[in-house]
C-alpha cells in the first residue's frame, strides 16, 4: 500500500513482481471467478421464477421440482453457495497472493477445492429441488452434499494458511485480518451448524437458534468480512492513496469480530426463546455500529477528495458503492431489530430486503468491483465495452434499489396489516402483493445487469478484451484527473 | 497489525465467546426440557410424535413451507397472534422438545399454524356437509371421525385411510393395518385430561370475527383432513385470494375400479373430474396431513399463561349452516 515515494527502478522491479504474482492466481482464480459466473446466472433465472411465482402461485406449480418452496431454497442456495461464496473465495485468493508478496503455491489443492466445491452445490442444488432440502435457512444442502462442500472448503483454507507461512515482509496489512478471520471462521461455523444440526441434533427451539445464529454469522463473519477485506485493498488502490488511518482499521476489526458474531437471535424476537439471548442479539446488533462508523469513517477519510475518480474507475464505482450500502444494510439492521419495530416487520418481506442488502447491495457490489480490478490482471486484456461497465452497474445499482425500497416499505405495510387484528389475515397479503410485482421488475433489471457482466466476461474470458496498457475508465479521462484502474 | 499470534488468538476468542454465548449456554440452559406432567404422573405434554408425523415434517421441509407459514405464537403483549386466534397463549421452548426439525419460520405470507391441529373440528362430523358432493365417501361419513378422537393429533393420520377405505395407489395396506401409525403414538388413547382439553365443542363459537375462513358450503369441514386434502390440491377452491401454490403433484388421479376410494378427495367446481376419475392423496400427502394434525400447542403448560383459559378456538361447529361463501381468509 505504500505507493508514493518510491523510484521509478523500484516501482519498476514491484511491478514485475506483481505481474509474476497475477499471472500465478490466473488458473485457481478463474476458475473461481467462471463457475461463479455461472451460478450466478442460474440463480438469477431461479430468483425471477420465485419472484413471479409468489404473485401468481399457479404458474407451472404441477411439476414437483418447480414448486415455489423448493425453487426459493434452490435460488438462495446458489446465491449463496454457487455465487457468492466462490466469487468472494476467487476474490480472496487474488488478495492473499498478493498481499502476502508470493507467487500463488499449491495451485492444485485450489483447483481441486473449486471443483469439489462446485460438485457439492451442484448436489445440494438438485437435491432439494428433488425434495431433499434440510428446512434451515441456508443449511438446506442435504448431508451428502454438505460434506463434499466441507471437503472443498478445507482444501482452500488449507492453502490458505499454507500460503501465510510463504509470506514476505513483516507487516499484514488490514485485508489480510479480515481473510484470514473468515477463512478461519467458516468451517467452524459450517461445522457448527452442521454438528448441532445434523449430526448431534441439539433440543427442540435451540435448532432454530443454532440455525440463525448460523445464518447471520454466515452473513456478517464470512461474506461481511471478505467484502470489508476487498474494499481495504480496493478503495486505496485504486485512488493510490494510503488508508487513512491504521487505528480506526484496527478498532473496526477487532469490533466487527466481537459484536457481529453475537447477532442472529434479533431476528426470532419474542419467538419461544430465553428473553435474554434475544436482547443480547439486540444489543449487539445495536453495537455493530461502531465497527459501521469506524470503517465507514475511513473510508470516507481515505476517499476525501478522490471522489471525482468514481466517474472513471469502474472498480472504485462499484466498491464504493458496496461500502456504503455496509452502513445502509446495518442501519436497517439495527431498525428491524428494535422490538418496537421488530412487531411489524418480523414476519414479513422486509427480512428479504435486509439478507438483499447484505448479500447483494454489500458484497456482491464490492465483489463486482473486484472483478473488475483483478480479471484484466490474469488475461491480459483489459475490458472491451466502457458501455456495458456502466450499463451494469447502473442495473444494479436501480435494481437492487427498487427491490430494498419495494421490500421494505411492503414488508412494513404487510406488518401493520398482520398487526391489526380486524382486517383479515389475507388483507395483509393482499397489502404487499403489489410491492411484491415492484420487486419482480426490481429483478429484471438485476437479471439484465447480470446477463451484461456474464457476456462481458465471457469476452475477457475468450481473450477478445482491448489489448491495451490504459484500463477501460467509465468516461474518457481529462489530463489532470488520471487514477488507477 | 504485526505477529500472526495476536490475530489468530483474536479470531478464535471472538468466535468462541459468540459461539459459547448462543448456542452452548442456551443448550445448557434450555438444551435438556422434559414433558410436564401433573402431580400422578399423568397428563403428560408434549408427547412423542408418531413415524407418519416425520415423514410428515419431511414433506414439510422438502416443499419449503416453511418459508411462507412460522409456527410460533408470540405472547400477547407483544404481537396480535394470539388476538388473530393463532393461539389460546405463546409458544414456548417446552412445546417443540419432540420435533426433530423445528420449523419456527420466518415468514407469514401464510398463517402461523402453530395451532393447526387445534382447528380441526373436533365434533364427529355430521356426515359431510350440505350439498357436499361426496355420496360415494366411505360409510364412516367421509369426513372426520378419526380427528374426534384425538385432539393432540397422532390418531388423525389414520384418517385419509379410514377403515372401510381401500386406497388403490396408497403404499399402506388397507383396513388391518392402516391406523397402525397412529395407534403406535402413545396420544391415540387419550388421557383424561386430553378429553377435558378436547371440549373445544363446548368453548364459546369463535365464529364471529374468526380471521380465518368461515365454512363455506360443499367443502369438507374445515382445517379437517379432508378439508386440508382439498386445500393442498387446490387451494383457491377454498379461499379464492389465497397465494398459496397448489401440490397437486403430492396427488394422484386415477380411474375408479370398484367404488370410489374412502380417501378421494371432494372436488367442487372446476376441479370436479370427468365422471369414473378421481384423486388421492400420496402416501406423502396423508403424511404431511398428519403433521399439519398434529400441530397444537393448545395444551395449558405451567411457564406461559394461557389467555381466556380455552384452548385454541376451534373451527365453528360442523353442524351449523354452512355460511355463505367467504369472501376471504
Amino acid at each position: 500500500m505504500k505507493e508514493p515515494a518510491i523510484s521509478a527502478v523500484a516501482g519498476d522491479t514491484e511491478q514485475l513482481e506483481r505481474a509474476y504474482i497475477d499471472a500465478s492466481t490466473r488458473v485457481p482464480v478463474l476458475m473461481f471467478y467462471t463457475s461463479a459466473m455461472a451460478w450466478l446466472i442460474l440463480g438469477t433465472l431461479l430468483a425471477g421464477f420465485v419472484s413471479f411465482k409468489l404473485h401468481s402461485p399457479d404458474l407451472l406449480s404441477d411439476v414437483s421440482f418447480l414448486t415455489w418452496g423448493r425453487v426459493r431454497p434452490a435460488h438462495m442456495n446458489v446465491m449463496v453457495y454457487g455465487w457468492a461464496s466462490m466469487a468472494g473465495m476467487g476474490t480472496a485468493i487474488w488478495l492473499m497472493a498478493r498481499l502476502c508478496r508470493t507467487v500463488l503455491r499449491y495451485p492444485l489443492l485450489l483447483v481441486a477445492g473449486a471443483g469439489f466445491w462446485n460438485l457439492g452445490v451442484l448436489l445440494g442444488v438438485g437435491g432439494i429441488l428433488l425434495g431433499d432440502s434440510t428446512g434451515y435457512q441456508w443449511l438446506e444442502f442435504p448431508g451428502y452434499a454438505a460434506i463434499i462442500l466441507f471437503v472443498a472448503y478445507t482444501l482452500v483454507a488449507s492453502w490458505a494458511v499454507l500460503m501465510f507461512r510463504y509470506r514476505r515482509g513483516e507487516q499484514i496489512y488490514i485485508t489480510q485480518w479480515y481473510l484470514l478471520g473468515a477463512f478461519l471462521w467458516f468451517p467452524w461455523l459450517y461445522a457448527a451448524g452442521q454438528l448441532m444440526l445434523f449430526v448431534v441434533p441439539v433440543q427442540g427451539v435451540l435448532q432454530s437458534a443454532v440455525g440463525w445464529w448460523y445464518a447471520n454469522n454466515l452473513l456478517f463473519l464470512w461474506f461481511g468480512a471478505i467484502a470489508l477485506g476487498t474494499a481495504y485493498y480496493m478503495i486505496p488502490k485504486v485512488i493510490g492513496r494510503p488508508v487513512y488511518s491504521y487505528h480506526l482499521a484496527t478498532i473496526g476489526f477487532w469490533s466487527y469480530a466481537l459484536f457481529s458474531s453475537w447477532t442472529g437471535m434479533q431476528r426470532l424476537v419474542d419467538g419461544p426463546f430465553p428473553a435474554w439471548m434475544i436482547t443480547a442479539s439486540i444489543a449487539a446488533t445495536i453495537l455493530t455500529m461502531i465497527p459501521v462508523a469506524t470503517v465507514g469513517l475511513n473510508h470516507h477519510m481515505t476517499m476525501q477528495g478522490y471522489f471525482p475518480l468514481m466517474r472513471y474507475s469502474p472498480t472504485l464505482r462499484f466498491t464504493v458503492f458496496g461500502a456504503m450500502s455496509y452502513t445502509v444494510f446495518s442501519v436497517v439492521g439495527v431498525l428491524i431489530s428494535l422490538r418496537s419495530v421488530a412487531r411489524y416487520v418480523n414476519f414479513t418481506q422486509a427480512s428479504i430486503a435486509y439478507s438483499h442488502l447484505g448479500l447483494y447491495a454489500f458484497f456482491t457490489m464490492v465483489i463486482f468491483g473486484s472483478m473488475y480490478y483483478i480479471v484484466p490482471r490474469l488475461i491480459g486484456r483489459e475490458w472491451r465495452y466502457a458501455s456495458l461497465i456502466k450499463l451494469h452497474f447502473w442495473a444494479s445499482a436501480y435494481g437492487i434499489g427498487l427491490m430494498t425500497l419495494m421490500l421494505l416499505a411492503g414488508g412494513f405495510l404487510q406488518g401493520s396489516s398482520m398487526e391489526d387484528p380486524s382486517l383479515t389475515f389475507s388483507e395483509s397479503v393482499e397489502t404487499v402483493l403489489p410491492y411484491l410485482r415492484g420487486r419482480s421488475l426490481a429483478g429484471l433489471l438485476l437479471t439484465a445487469s447480470h446477463f451484461i457482466f456474464a457476456y462481458h466476461f465471457g469476452l475477457m474470458l475468450l481473450g477478445l478484451g482491448r489489448t491495451s496498457t490504459v484500463p477501460t475508465f467509465l468516461n474518457p479521462v481529462e489530463a489532470e484527473a488520471s487514477g488507477g484502474h | 497489525m504485526k505477529g500472526l499470534a495476536p490475530l489468530f488468538f483474536g479470531i478464535f476468542g471472538t468466535f468462541a465467546f459468540s459461539w459459547l454465548g448462543l448456542t452452548v449456554i442456551p443448550n445448557w440452559q434450555i438444551g435438556h426440557l422434559n414433558p410436564q406432567s401433573d402431580e400422578e404422573g399423568t397428563d403428560i405434554y408434549p408427547q412423542p410424535q408418531s413415524g407418519m408425523f416425520e415423514r410428515g415434517a419431511h414433506v414439510y421441509a422438502a416443499n419449503g413451507c416453511i418459508y411462507c407459514h412460522s409456527q410460533q405464537v408470540r405472547a400477547d403483549y407483544a404481537a396480535a397472534d394470539i388476538e388473530r386466534k393463532w393461539g389460546n397463549r405463546r409458544s414456548a421452548p417446552r412445546d417443540y422438545i419432540f420435533e426433530r426439525s423445528v420449523f419456527l419460520g420466518k415468514m407469514r405470507m401464510g398463517q402461523d399454524i402453530a395451532n393447526i391441529g387445534a382447528r380441526a373440528p373436533a365434533e364427529p362430523a355430521s356426515p359431510a356437509p350440505a350439498g357436499a358432493a361426496a355420496p360415494q365417501a366411505s360409510p364412516s361419513g367421509g369426513t372426520s371421525p378419526a380427528a374426534s378422537a384425538a385432539p393432540q393429533g397422532g390418531a388423525p393420520a389414520a384418517f385419509p385411510a379410514a377403515p372401510g377405505g381401500s386406497p388403490a395407489a396408497s403404499p399402506s395396506s388397507p383396513t388391518p393395518k392402516a391406523p397402525a401409525p397412529a395407534s403406535k403414538a402413545p396420544l391415540s388413547s387419550p388421557s383424561p385430561s386430553a378429553i377435558a382439553n378436547a371440549s373445544p365443542a363446548t368453548s364459546p363459537s369463535p365464529a364471529a370475527g374468526a380471521p380465518w375462513p368461515v365454512q363455506t358450503a360443499g367443502e369438507p369441514p374445515m382445517y379437517s383432513p379432508a378439508w386440508h386434502h382439498v386445500h393442498l390440491y387446490s387451494p383457491r377452491s377454498i379461499n379464492v385470494d389465497s397465494n398459496m401454490p397448489s401440490y397437486r403433484f403430492l396427488y394422484e388421479k386415477h380411474r375408479i375400479r370398484d367404488a370410489r376410494s374412502a380417501d378421494a378427495l371432494q372436488l367442487t367446481g372446476s376441479d370436479a373430474l370427468p365422471e369414473g376419475w378421481e384423486i388421492v392423496p400420496s402416501f406423502d400427502a396423508k403424511c404431511l396431513v398428519a403433521y399439519l394434525m398434529s400441530l397444537n400447542q393448545s395444551h395449558p403448560l405451567k411457564e406461559v399463561r394461557s389467555v381466556g383459559g380455552a384452548p385454541a378456538a376451534p373451527a365453528p361447529p360442523v353442524g351449523l349452516p354452512p355460511a355463505s361463501p367467504a369472501p376471504s381468509k
